[in-house]
C-alpha cells in the first residue's frame, strides 16, 4: 500500500487539476483563492470531488467545498482524513 | 396542406386519445387496474434506502396531500413545489392535481445566490402554498423559510400528510380536460419569468404523441436522473410512465453528475427501455466510461435514448454509441428530439428504432442562415436531425420577418400548432398574443406557436434546428438569457458600463457550449482599474448567480461594443469579432 498523499501533494494536485479544467486565461490559480473566486460552478465542484474521491479513496459530500472554501483549507482537511 | 411549403400535418386522432378526461383520471385508473405494480422507485446515493411506491400508494398519499390542500385553500390557488430529489415531489405534484390547486415546480434556490428566478416566479404566480418536506425545510435548508418570509406562504409538508389522516374524508374535485394542471416556468429572463399554462388536455395529448413516437407500452420502464422541476424530467419520465402504466426509476441529478455510470447500471438492472437527457449527459457518460465499473452490464434493453433540451452533436452520438456498443447499445436507439414547455414538451422526434438522421451542410452558408453543400472538407458541418413532427400536430418553417411559410431546406422560424400547444403564459396577455397567437402571411386562420428557434425541414420532413432568433444561451440543458448575465456583470463593479456588455456562448474543443463575456469599461476609470481583479470578480458573481463557469471574460474600451444604430447590442457580431480577435481589448 502506498503512503497517503501529503497535504502539500493534495494542494499541488488541486492547483494543477483546476488550472487544467477551468483553463482561465489571464488568471493563475492560487492556494488561498476561494473556489467561488475561480468561478467554480456546482457541476465543476462535483467533478473535482469525484476525482478526489477516486484518488484518495474517501467518500466526500458535495458540501465539502462550502465548508473548506480554498485549496489550502481543503487540502488540510483531506490530509487529516487520509491519515486517520 | 399546401404542397409547395414545408408545412406538415397529421391530424387524424388515434384511438388511444380521448380515453382519459384528465391526468387524475389516468392516476385513478392505474391505482384501480394495477394497484400493486411499482410506479416509482428512487435510488439512493450511497447512504439511504431505495424508496418505492406502487400505483395505489402514490394515489393514497396524493389524496392525503390533496385533502389538506382542499381544506386550506381553493381551486386555482397556486402551490410552489420545493423538493430535494426524491418521490415527495411526485406525491406533491399529484396532490395538487387531485385538489385543483395549480402546481408550480421550482428549482430549490441555491444557498449563496441572491438573484435566481425564484423571487420573480413567486411575484408572478402569487402562490398560497409552498409544498416541501419537513427534512428539507427544518434540517437541510432552514434558510428557505426566511428567504420567502414576505410571501406569506402556507407551508405543507407532504411527508407528514398521512394517508389515513382526516376522519371525515372530504370529496375531491374531478378536473376537466381544460382545467389547468400546472405552470412551467422555464421561459423568460430571471427578472421577468413566464409561466406556461399547461392544461390536462395538453398533458394527455402530448403524452399520447410521446407514446406513439417512442413506441412505448406498459412494459417501457424509464430510468431518469433529470430534475423533476425541469419539464423533461417531469413529462417525459414521471408523467409518461404513469400514462403507460409503466415503472419509472429516478436518481438524483447530483448522483448522476458524480457517477454517470450509475444511470447506465440502473438501466441494465431494471431492464429499462427509455432513458435520456440533454446532450451533455451522453458526453459525460462516454468521458467517464470505466470498463471495470460496467462489467457484465447489458444495455440491449435500452430502446429509446432520447437526447434533447440542448443542441444535439453528431460527435457525441458517435462517441457514445461506439463506447457502449460492446455493452449491447444500438445506435438506432438514439432519439434526438426537440421540444419546449410552450408545447407542453415534445415537438419532434423520430419513431422508435429509426436512429438519428444527419445532414452535411456548408458551415459558411449556415452562418448566413442558408443551407448548401459544403465547399470543401473544412467547410463541412454535420447537423443532427431532431426527428419528424408528431401525430396530431402541424409544423411550419416561417420567415420571421415576412411571416411567409418557407419550403424545404430553407432556414426560418419553427412554428407549431396542435392540441399540445399550451393556452399561453400566466397572466401575461401581451407575451401570450405574440408567442401563441401568430398568423402566417399565407392567410390561413390557424393560430401558431412561435418557438423562437431557427431551423429547416428536409425533403422527408426531418426537422433540423440551426439556431435561435434571440440570443438564448443553453448550457447543460439550462436556458440562460444573456441580458440576465450582462446585468449581473454590470452590477458587480463601478468600472463596468451599463448596457454595454454582451454574453454569448461558443462550443469548446469537446463541442460543449462555454460562456464568453465581453464588457466595456468606463473611460474615466480606465487608467486606475486592475483588469485582473475585475475579471476575477465577474467570474465569481457569474458562477454564484448563474451557476456557469465563464470561460473567457474580455474587457473592452468605451464605446467599442458592436451595437445597432438604435443602440441594440449585437451579440452575434460581438461573437464574430471575438473569434476574429478584432475586439478593442483593454
Amino acid at each position: 500500500m502506498t503512503e497517503n498523499p501529503s497535504e502539500a501533494a493534495i494542494r499541488s494536485w488541486c492547483v494543477e487539476y483546476l488550472a487544467r479544467t477551468l483553463d482561465l486565461p489571464g488568471q493563475t490559480i492560487d492556494e488561498g483563492m476561494t473556489f467561488a473566486r475561480m468561478g467554480l460552478d456546482s457541476a465543476n465542484s462535483v467533478f473535482l470531488i469525484v476525482e478526489l474521491e477516486d484518488w484518495l479513496g474517501l467518500e466526500l459530500t458535495p458540501d465539502l467545498l462550502f465548508e473548506h472554501p480554498t485549496i489550502s483549507a481543503l487540502a488540510r482537511h483531506l490530509a487529516e482524513r487520509t491519515s486517520r | 396542406m399546401n404542397s409547395t411549403t414545408a408545412e406538415f400535418s397529421l391530424e387524424a386522432g388515434p384511438s388511444g386519445r380521448g380515453e382519459f378526461s384528465s391526468l387524475v383520471d389516468v392516476l385513478r385508473r392505474r391505482a384501480a387496474d394495477q394497484p400493486d405494480d411499482p410506479a416509482y422507485i428512487f435510488l439512493p446515493d450511497r447512504q439511504g434506502e431505495r424508496v418505492s411506491l406502487s400505483f395505489s400508494e402514490v394515489y393514497a398519499r396524493s389524496q392525503a396531500v390533496a385533502r389538506r390542500l382542499v381544506k386550506r385553500g381553493q381551486k386555482g390557488d397556486r402551490a410552489v413545489l420545493l423538493f430535494a430529489p426524491g418521490l415527495d415531489f411526485v406525491v406533491a405534484f399529484f396532490g395538487c392535481l387531485l385538489s385543483g390547486v395549480i402546481a408550480v415546480p421550482m428549482m430549490v434556490p441555491r444557498r449563496a445566490s441572491s438573484r435566481d428566478a425564484s423571487a420573480a416566479i413567486m411575484a408572478d404566480c402569487l402562490p398560497r402554498f409552498a409544498m416541501t418536506s419537513r427534512d428539507l425545510l427544518t434540517h437541510a435548508r432552514p434558510d428557505l423559510a426566511e428567504r420567502f418570509r414576505t410571501d406569506r406562504l402556507d407551508w405543507i409538508f407532504v411527508d407528514s400528510c398521512s394517508a389515513d389522516s382526516g376522519k371525515r374524508q372530504c370529496p375531491l374535485p374531478l378536473p376537466g380536460p381544460e382545467d389547468i394542471a400546472f405552470l412551467q416556468y422555464t421561459s423568460g429572463s430571471t427578472s421577468a419569468p413566464k409561466g406556461v399554462i399547461v392544461s390536462h388536455r395538453n398533458l394527455l395529448e402530448n403524452s399520447e404523441m410521446i407514446r406513439i413516437a417512442f413506441g412505448n407500452t406498459c412494459k417501457s420502464t424509464h430510468v431518469s436522473w433529470v430534475p423533476l422541476y425541469h419539464d423533461m424530467g417531469l413529462i417525459l419520465n414521471v408523467l409518461q410512465s404513469l400514462y403507460l402504466g409503466a415503472l419509472c426509476v429516478l436518481l438524483a441529478p447530483v448522483s448522476f453528475m458524480q457517477r454517470p455510470l450509475r444511470w447506465l447500471r440502473a438501466i441494465d438492472e431494471y431492464r429499462a427501455e427509455v432513458a435520456g437527457g440533454p446532450n451533455f449527459a451522453f458526453e459525460l457518460c462516454a468521458t467517464r466510461h470505466r470498463p471495470d465499473e460496467l462489467k457484465g452490464i447489458d444495455l440491449s434493453c435500452w430502446k429509446v435514448a432520447f437526447n434533447g433540451a440542448e443542441p444535439v452533436r453528431a460527435r457525441t452520438i458517435e462517441r457514445f454509441a461506439a463506447t457502449f456498443a460492446p455493452y449491447g447499445f444500438d445506435i438506432k436507439s438514439m432519439q434526438p428530439a426537440y421540444g419546449m414547455a410552450e408545447a407542453t414538451l415534445l415537438i419532434s422526434a423520430n419513431r422508435r428504432g429509426t436512429g438519428p438522421g444527419t445532414c452535411n451542410v456548408s458551415r459558411e452558408e449556415l452562418q448566413r442562415n442558408r443551407i448548401g453543400a459544403p465547399a470543401h472538407a473544412d467547410d463541412t458541418q454535420i447537423l443532427v436531425g431532431c426527428g419528424r413532427l408528431l401525430f396530431g400536430e402541424c409544423l411550419a418553417i416561417v420567415d420571421p420577418e415576412t411571416l411567409a411559410p418557407l419550403g424545404p431546406r430553407l432556414v426560418g422560424e419553427v412554428w407549431v400548432a396542435g392540441p399540445h400547444v399550451a393556452q399561453g403564459y400566466w397572466r401575461n396577455p401581451e407575451a401570450t398574443a405574440s408567442v401563441f397567437k401568430a398568423r402566417t402571411a399565407s392567410g390561413d386562420a390557424r393560430h401558431w406557436l412561435r418557438t423562437g428557434d431557427l431551423g429547416f425541414l428536409d425533403e422527408h420532413g426531418e426537422l433540423y434546428i440551426t439556431g435561435r432568433i434571440n440570443d438564448l444561451i443553453i448550457i447543460r440543458g439550462i436556458n440562460h438569457y444573456p441580458q440576465d448575465i450582462e446585468e449581473t456583470v454590470q452590477d458587480c463593479h463601478p468600472a463596468l458600463r451599463r448596457h454595454c456588455g454582451a454574453a454569448f456562448s461558443l462550443p469548446d474543443q469537446n463541442e460543449e457550449e462555454q460562456l464568453v463575456i465581453v464588457q466595456e469599461v468606463e473611460r474615466t476609470l480606465r487608467r486606475e482599474i486592475a483588469v485582473e481583479e475585475i475579471i476575477a470578480t465577474v467570474r465569481e458573481v457569474v458562477a454564484r448567480e448563474h451557476e456557469i463557469a465563464a470561460r473567457e471574460i474580455v474587457l473592452i474600451h468605451t464605446g467599442s461594443l458592436p451595437k445597432t444604430t438604435s443602440g441594440k447590442i449585437q451579440r452575434q457580431l460581438t461573437r464574430q469579432r471575438f473569434l476574429a480577435g478584432s475586439l478593442s481589448r483593454v
